[in-house]
C-alpha cells in the first residue's frame, strides 16, 4: 500500500529524524510530568516528558515550557509525537489546559492522517494525559476535583476485552464516547482493539455489545451507525424470536448434531440473542490447530443454509 | 537523486529486450492466435515459441505449459482445480504456514467447504522439518503445496526431497516457484513437481502474465471456463504481447542463470556483511546458510526501531526496500511469515527486506551501506526501547533481542 501521508507528516518526521532545530525528540531528565502510552505488543509505544515554569503560589498556573518524546512506531506515530510537543510549547499551555488537546487537534495539525493510522494520534493524547496526572501528583494538584472527566485511574485494572492488544473495558467505554466511535472498524482504527484475532468482535461483552449498549440504538434507525449495521445484521428474517429459536434448535438436532457426532464431536445450544447463536462445541479428538473454528464454521454454514444466512455462531 | 531499487521480490523492471520483443504485438501483429486467418497464424507461432522457451527454462515439454495472468491465478488454479478434480479421492491438503496469501487464503476457503488443511510449521530460521510432512500425510491427502522459495526470507525449501516424499506416497505436488524461477535452477523433472507456478513480472517480463506447468496426465478442473484455449485448461484470449515477453524473459533467464547468480549473490553478500559489521543488535530473518537462501534476498530486523519509519527514511534517500511491519500493510499484525518463525513481535515490526535485481550495482550497495547505519542509529535514539537499556531499569523486551 503506497504511503498516503500529508506533506506535513513527512516533513515533521524527516525533521525529527535529522534532529533539525525546533524538533522535540528526547527525554527530559527529572521531568515535571512523565507519561507513557502503548505497549510493545501493540507495535508502538510513546514516552512523553515535560517541564513547567512553576508558578510561585498556584501550581495550576504552571506553564509547560518544554516537551519531549521518545517513540517506537511508524512515521505517523513519530509525526504525531512531534505535533504534540510543538502544539504544547507554542501555545504555552498550563498542564490542565493541555488536557484539552485532543487527538483530533493533532490530526488537524498534521494535515490529516490515513484512517488506519488514527491510533497513532490517540496514543499521543493518552501519553499527555498520563504525564499531566504525574505532574498533578508531584505538585499536589487534585486533578479529579478540577477536571473529573480527565482522570482515569484504574482503567488498566478492568476486564480485558481485546486480548490481542490488551484493551480494557473501562478504557474502551471512555474512548468510544470521547471519540464518538460507532463501528468496530472505527474502534480498530482509533484504538487497535479488535484488530488481531477478531474474537472480541461479537462475543458476549465484546465490542459490538459495548457499542450497542453505549449508543443504545438499534442499527436501523441510527444514521451515524451505518458501518455498524454492516457489521451485524438485525434479527433474522421475519421470524419472531421464538420461532427463530425453534428453527435453530430443530436444525441443530436434526442435521448439525448428527454430522458432528460422526466425528465424535457434539454441540450444546446455550442461548440465542438476535441472530447470534451461542453454543458450546465439543471438538472431535485429534483436531488440528484452527480446528475449533472449523467446527464453528460448519455450524454457522449449516444454520445459514437452513435458517438464515445472517446467523452468526459464537462458541463459548 | 539516484534511485536505488531493492524490492525485486515485489516486482522487477521490464528488461529492454523484452520490451523490444513485445512492441510489435501492439503495433501490427494484432491477431487472435485462435483465429485461422493470416493475422491469427502470425501470432499463434509467437505464442508457441514463447511456450518452448518457458518449457526449456524449467525442463518440461511445451505441451505442459499453460499461460495464465499472474502467480495468484496459478496458485488458485492448482489448488482449487486439484481439490475439485480429486474430491472423490480425499479431502486433505498439506501446505506450510509461510506460503503466499494466494495459497493460504485458498486453503482457508477450502476449509470452509469441507476440506482439511495441515499447515506445516517452520523453525526460528524459517526452515521446514520434513518429518512433520511425513507425519501429516494421511490416506485422504490429495495435495502437497510448498513454495520453492519464500518471498520474505528468501529461504529455499527442499523441493526435491518433498517431491520424493510426494511421489512415494502418490500425492500430487504443487510448488509456487514465483520467487525462485530465474534466480536459481528450477527443474520440474528433478524435483518431481506436478504443478508449478511462474510469474512474469518477477523475472523482467511485464505484469499480467504468468505460466503454470501441469505435468502430463494431471487431472484438473479449470478455474476459467468458456473457451478452448490452452487445450481447454484455461479459457480466455491469449495475452499475446505478455506471453511473448514472458518467453523472452525466460530465454534470458536460462542463458544468464549462472552469471546472474554469481553477480547478485556477491552484491547481496557484500550488503549482508556490510550491515552486520556496521550495525549492532540486528537479527537475520531466514537461514544463516547463504547457499540455502535466494541469492538476491536479505531480511533483517533492526532492534528497537519500527520498519515503516526506516523504509520512509530510506525512501527519502531514493532507496526502495520493503518491510514485514504491520504499518506498511494497513493491518495491525506484522507479517505472517515472521509470526510463523516466532520472531519476537517488536523485531517482526522492524523486519526489513532488501531484494536485489539484475540492475543492482556495486554503487547502489555502497550507497545503502553509507546511509543505513546512521539512519538506524538516529531512529534508535528516538525509540524509548533503545533508551530504556540505559536507565538502569530492567527491560524485558530488550533481553529478547540477540546479536546474530
Amino acid at each position: 500500500m503506497p504511503w498516503e501521508y500529508s506533506d506535513k507528516v513527512v516533513q515533521l518526521f524527516m525533521d525529527a529524524v535529522k534532529g533539525a532545530a525546533g524538533t522535540h525528540m528526547g527525554e527530559i531528565e527529572d521531568p515535571d510530568g512523565y507519561g507513557e502510552h502503548g505497549s510493545m505488543v501493540c507495535g508502538d509505544t510513546l514516552r512523553f516528558t515535560f517541564r513547567v515554569e512553576k508558578h510561585p503560589t498556584d501550581p495550576t498556573r504552571d506553564i509547560i515550557t518544554q516537551a519531549r518524546y521518545l517513540t517506537f512506531g511508524c512515521t505517523s506515530a513519530i509525526a504525531s509525537s512531534e505535533a504534540l510537543c510543538t502544539l504544547l510549547e507554542q501555545e504555552r499551555k498550563t498542564p490542565i489546559e493541555a488536557l484539552q488537546v485532543s487527538n483530533e487537534d493533532l490530526v488537524d495539525f498534521l494535515g490529516g492522517l490515513p484512517e488506519q493510522k488514527i491510533h497513532c494520534s490517540v496514543m499521543g493524547a493518552e501519553a499527555l494525559q498520563s504525564a499531566v496526572a504525574d505532574w498533578a501528583s508531584k505538585r499536589g494538584v487534585d486533578l479529579a476535583a478540577i477536571v473529573p472527566d480527565k482522570v482515569h485511574a484504574d482503567e488498566d485494572e478492568g476486564r480485558v476485552v481485546c486480548k490481542c492488544y490488551s484493551v480494557t473495558e473501562p478504557y474502551l467505554r471512555r474512548k468510544i464516547r470521547e471519540l464518538g466511535l460507532r463501528s468496530i472498524a472505527e474502534i480498530t482504527h482509533a484504538l487497535k482493539a479488535g484488530g488481531g484475532c477478531t474474537a472480541c468482535h461479537h462475543e458476549p461483552g465484546g465490542l459490538q455489545d459495548l457499542l450497542d449498549e453505549i449508543w443504545a440504538t438499534s442499527h436501523e434507525t441510527d444514521d451515524a451507525g451505518q458501518a455498524t449495521a454492516a457489521e451485524t445484521h438485525d434479527t433474522a428474517g421475519e421470524l419472531s424470536p421464538f420461532q427463530l429459536g425453534r428453527r435453530i434448535e430443530t436444525v441443530i438436532d436434526d442435521s448439525i448434531r448428527p454430522m458432528l457426532r460422526e466425528d465424535n464431536g457434539d454441540i450444546e445450544l446455550i442461548d440465542i440473542k438476535d441472530n447470534i447463536v451461542y453454543c458450546r462445541l465439543l471438538e472431535p479428538p485429534g483436531g488440528c490447530p484452527g480446528g475449533a473454528d472449523r467446527t464453528r464454521l460448519i455450524v454457522e454454514r449449516q444454520l445459514g443454509e437452513e435458517v438464515d444466512d445472517r446467523i452468526r455462531v459464537i462458541a463459548i | 537523486m539516484n534511485r536505488i531499487y531493492l524490492d525485486n521480490n515485489a516486482t522487477t523492471p521490464v528488461l529492454p529486450e523484452v520490451l523490444e520483443g513485445w512492441l510489435p504485438y501492439y503495433q501490427g501483429k494484432i491477431g487472435n492466435p485462435s483465429s485461422v486467418h493470416w493475422a491469427g497464424r502470425e501470432v499463434a507461432n509467437a505464442v508457441e515459441e514463447a511456450r518452448d522457451k518457458v518449457a526449456k527454462l524449467i525442463n518440461c515439454s511445451p505441451a505442459e505449459v499453460v499461460f495464465i495472468s499472474c502467480g495468484s491465478e496459478g496458485d488458485n488454479m492448482a489448488i482449487k482445480g486439484t481439490a475439485d478434480a480429486l474430491k472423490e479421492k480425499g479431502n486433505h491438503i498439506i501446505t506450510t504456514a509461510v506460503e503466499h496469501p494466494a495459497v493460504l487464503e485458498v486453503c482457508q476457503y477450502l476449509q470452509k467447504n469441507g476440506y482439511d488443511v495441515t499447515y506445516l510449521p517452520v523453525d526460528k530460521d524459517g526452515q521446514l522439518d520434513l518429518a512433520d510432512l511425513e507425519k501429516a500425510i494421511t490416506p485422504q491427502t490429495i495435495l502437497i503445496s510448498v513454495m520453492w522459495a519464500n518471498n520474505e526470507t528468501g529461504n529455499i525449501f527442499p523441493i526435491a526431497e518433498i517431491g520424493k516424499i510426494a511421489k512415494k506416497n502418490k500425492i500430487r505436488f504443487h510448488s509456487d516457484a514465483v520467487q525462485s524461477v530465474g534466480k536459481i535452477p528450477v527443474d520440474v523433472q528433478e524435483a518431481n513437481v506436478d504443478l508449478l507456478v511462474i510469474s512474469g513480472h518477477k523475472i523482467g517480463a511485464p505484469k499480467g502474465v504468468g505460466a503454470i506447468y501441469i505435468r502430463r496426465g494431471t487431472r484438473m478442473t479449470p478455474l476459467l471456463q468458456g473457451g478452448h484455449q490452452e487445450r481447454n485448461r484455461r479459457a480466455g484470449t491469449h495475452n499475446v504481447a505478455g506471453i511473448v515477453g514472458l518467453g523472452k524473459a525466460c530465454e534470458i533467464a536460462a542463458a544468464e542463470q549462472k552469471e546472474y547468480y554469481r553477480r547478485v549473490r556477491s552484491l547481496r553478500d557484500k550488503l549482508e556483511d556490510g550491515i552486520i559489521s556496521q550495525v549492532p543488535e540486528i537479527k537475520l530473518n531466514g537461514t544463516p546458510d547463504r547457499d540455502q537462501r535466494l541469492p538476491n534476498s536479505l531480511n533483517l530486523s533492526f532492534a528497537y526501531i519500527e520498519g515503516e519509519s526506516l523504509l520512509l527514511n530510506l525512501d527519502m534517500f531514493g532507496i526502495a526496500a520493503s518491510s514485514g511491519s504491520a504499518c506498511t500493510s494497513g493491518s495491525l499484525e506484522p507479517s505472517h511469515v515472521m509470526g510463523a518463525m516466532c520472531v519476537e513481535v517488536t523485531l517482526a515490526h522492524s523486519s526489513t527486506r532488501f531484494s536485489l535485481g539484475r540492475e543492482t550495482t556495486e554503487e547502489d550497495i555502497d550507497k545503502v551501506l553509507e546511509v543505513l547505519p546512521a539512519t538506524v542509529q538516529r531512529l534508535r535514539e528516538m525509540s524509548p526501547l533503545y533508551n530504556c537499556g540505559r536507565t538502569a531499569e530492567g527491560c524485558q523486551t530488550c533481553e529478547t533481542i540477540r546479536r546474530i
